[in-house]
């Protein structure tokens, strides 16, 4: 089979070379990386949790806290500890409760618990949750003192039996509806936005770029030899192509895998992110040939191919979510459907958002093997028209 | 596809080939026979590398006919280009690939696979003395290796018709004489080359017909004794030479014992009947006319001197 053997030829030359590889394996996925952590951080915000001297009733406090969603809260010593801990960026913030808390407030006095964070950072949500866990605290308290006020026993009995009417209640639960749709896909993971755009924008470019081994082919005069052997045009394409295809699936699955197994990122259903990466691979592949038979030197190729790919890449919603674009104007966001990127990226979304399947997306994937075929006929013509004159 | 003894392997007649308005070939035409090696003699720019790429099959020519073994060749011909074993001036090899696998690679495309392929590269690796370096990356290799990697790519499927164009431009003087003994050992193994050049020296020693070709004609054609009995027993006279050489060109190409005159870089190149008995008359006249002679060569006629004779310019201008 001739294209096999002109893609692996391709493909060991390609292997061979280092700085090859790293932007197209470990760069993606750096910069998911990058984009995520800028999103919302890597991990779990921490939450210091200090305490002066250790009582029932910080550590009743440290059970609410530690119920609470969305934080882990990790046990730090004395409060200068957790200042240094809150500087370094070790903890998102920190809880700091000051000695003689439980005694105090026994006492019916008032108690400052303070929250640090750092310089510049948003405290807000923070302060509510810990304001929220103190004030379940504090109305337990103050239903325990009014018991023991009007005679009911003593505090400790007016605690515990409030305690376990607390428990025995049932909670008044709030339910927040959103009108309209949200701007960014709702449900979705700090890497999962632009783990989507940035696979798309890798397979392209790197695709793209394959026009270069073409031109760099044409101009060491090996397209010219292979010609003069028994091998069509036609067949020296399928071989060019098939190449910058694996690569292009390769690639693919190498950040679609990656991307779910580091980073957790939801990809939808499996077949139909498949055939999305397939389908949009070969429109890639052949956007590529393309390039490599209309431009005439190496430069010229990695110039056109780096600017088409970011351009495009920007225009077709890798980069901004296409709904900023439907936001934006109607005509921003049929353009952007100009590029097959916007295709891609829709379908990927269908099987994310609305948790759609095959069904749902199969005219996106016809729209791309569209432009695979129309791309591919005109680099066939315009290849025999570079080699044959 | 085979060619009975006898037959030529190669037939082009009145092929042509324009690029915009400039006509690069003008209807050239000749055959080649099975184990005959055939040169095209011209200067740069002649037509030699546009014939050949139609003869092998990269450019469709304009008008006219090319056969290999009586098949028609043109760029879709697949079948046909499987005669063919074509040498590019230019290197055309992968150079982050090792001599192996550039050998595998075109082998494959030649239909070859299997042990079939492993032998033949063995052998071919044999032939262009690259055995040693087989597995060493085509860029780190001195440009000599790389031109005979670049012949053996050629010869690869045994082809019919070998085609050479150019192959020891830029080679050292010692891999050129191993590219050239090899020419000849295939010539002598009966396989029909058609080989390119600008040097009249390696036309001389290893072609069995010449064709002349220059401004995008073939001006004669013969074997070397042929085409030199077109000069006669004339001498070919070549003063090396500064000041106005065009000019004192001119004036010498007026005497009556000069057939012709042509300057070739520092010398001039006349083709003077009984050389020895007009040489006082001819360095006077280079004299008055501007030019300084700085040494004299006298030689019986060969190839430079039948084009010089045939265009009325040396083969090196």
């Amino acid at each position: 089979m001739k294209p096999v053997a002109i893609a692996r030829v391709n493909l060991v030359r390609f292997f061979r070379d280092r700085q090859a590889i790293f932007s197209v394996f470990l760069l993606p996925m750096l910069i998911v990386l990058l984009l995520g952590a800028m999103q919302g951080g890597a991990s779990t915000p921490k939450l210091g949790f200090s305490v002066a001297e250790d009582d029932a009733l910080t550590g009743e406090l440290l059970g609410i806290l530690d119920t609470v969603e969305g934080f882990e809260v990790i046990e730090v010593g004395d409060a200068d500890s957790a200042v240094r801990e809150v500087e370094r960026g070790g903890l998102r913030a920190a809880v700091i409760v000051p000695a003689g808390y439980e005694s105090t407030l026994r006492a019916g006095g008032d108690v400052e618990i303070r929250l640090m964070t750092r310089a510049g950072q948003e405290i807000q949500g923070i302060s509510e949750v810990i304001g929220a866990a103190v004030t379940q605290q504090a109305t337990l308290l103050r239903t325990a003192r009014f018991a023991q006020q009007t005679g009911a026993g003593s505090f400790d009995d007016a605690l515990a039996i409030a305690m376990m009417a607390q428990e025995a209640l049932p909670p008044v639960e709030v339910v927040a509806s959103i009108a309209g749709e949200p701007f960014v896909l709702a449900g979705l993971g700090q890497f999962d936005v632009y783990a989507q755009g940035m696979l798309v924008l890798f397979i392209f470019i790197t695709t793209l770029n394959g026009a270069v081994t073409l031109v760099r082919s044409r101009q060491l005069g090996v397209s010219r030899r292979m010609y003069s052997t028994p091998t069509p045009i036609r067949t020296m394409l399928a071989g060019e192509a098939l190449s910058r295809f694996t690569l292009a699936i390769i690639q693919g699955g190498f950040i679609f895998i990656g991307t779910w197994l580091i980073f957790g990122v939801t990809w939808g259903s499996p077949l139909g992110s498949i055939l999305t990466i397939l389908a949009f691979s070969l429109a890639a592949t052949a956007a590529a040939m393309l390039l490599g038979a209309l431009v005439s030197n190496e430069q010229q190729a990695g110039a056109i191919s780096t600017a088409l790919g970011l351009g495009l890449a920007a225009l077709g919603g890798c980069m901004f979510p296409l709904a900023v674009f439907e936001l934006l104007s109607d005509t921003v966001y049929r353009v952007a459907h100009v590029t097959p990127h916007a295709w891609a990226l829709e379908a990927f979304q269908k099987l994310v958002a609305e948790d759609g399947g095959v069904g749902d997306i199969w005219g996106f994937l016809l729209v791309l093997v569209g432009y695979a075929a129309v791309l591919g006929v005109l680099a066939v013509w315009r290849l025999r028209r570079v080699l044959v004159r | 596809m085979t060619v009975a003894s006898g037959e030529p392997v190669l037939e082009c007649s009145g092929i042509r080939k324009s690029f915009g308005d400039h006509a690069a070939v003008k209807g050239v035409g000749f055959s080649i026979a099975h184990g005959e090696t055939y040169g095209l003699l011209g200067p740069n720019g002649a037509g030699k590398t546009t014939t050949i790429s139609m003869i092998s099959g990269l450019l469709e020519p304009d008008a006219g006919e090319i056969r290999l073994a009586g098949e028609p060749m043109t760029p879709d011909s697949t079948h046909t280009k499987r005669l063919v074993g074509l040498v590019p001036q230019d290197l055309a090899i992968y150079p982050d690939l090792d001599a192996t696998e550039n050998l595998e690679f075109f082998g494959r495309l030649q239909g070859m696979k299997g042990a079939e392929l492993d032998r033949r590269v063995a052998e071919v690796l044999e032939i262009i003395e690259l055995t040693d370096r087989a597995g060493d990356r085509t860029e780190q290799y001195s440009g000599g290796m790389k031109r005979r990697l670049n012949i053996g790519v050629g010869l690869l499927h045994r082809p019919t018709l070998l085609i050479l164009d150019e192959p020891t431009v830029g080679v050292d003087p010692q891999s050129r004489n191993a590219i050239l003994d090899s020419v000849e050992r295939l010539g002598e193994e009966g396989m029909a080359v058609l080989y390119t050049t600008h040097y009249m020296e390696e036309a001389e020693r290893l072609c069995d017909r010449i064709g002349i070709v220059d401004q995008g004609e073939l001006i004669a054609e013969g074997t070397q004794a042929d085409l030199v009995r077109i000069v006669g027993q004339r001498d070919r006279l070549t003063l090396t030479a500064t000041g106005s050489l065009a000019a004192t060109a001119a004036a010498l190409g007026e005497l009556e014992v000069v057939d012709d005159a042509g300057v070739a870089g520092d010398e001039i190149v006349l083709i003077v009947d009984q050389a020895h008995d007009h040489l006082p008359r001819i360095l006077e006249m280079a004299a008055r006319t501007g030019s300084m002679v700085k040494s004299v060569d006298v030689d019986s006629a060969d190839l430079e001197s039948v084009f010089l004779k045939l265009t009325g310019r040396a083969l090196r201008e």
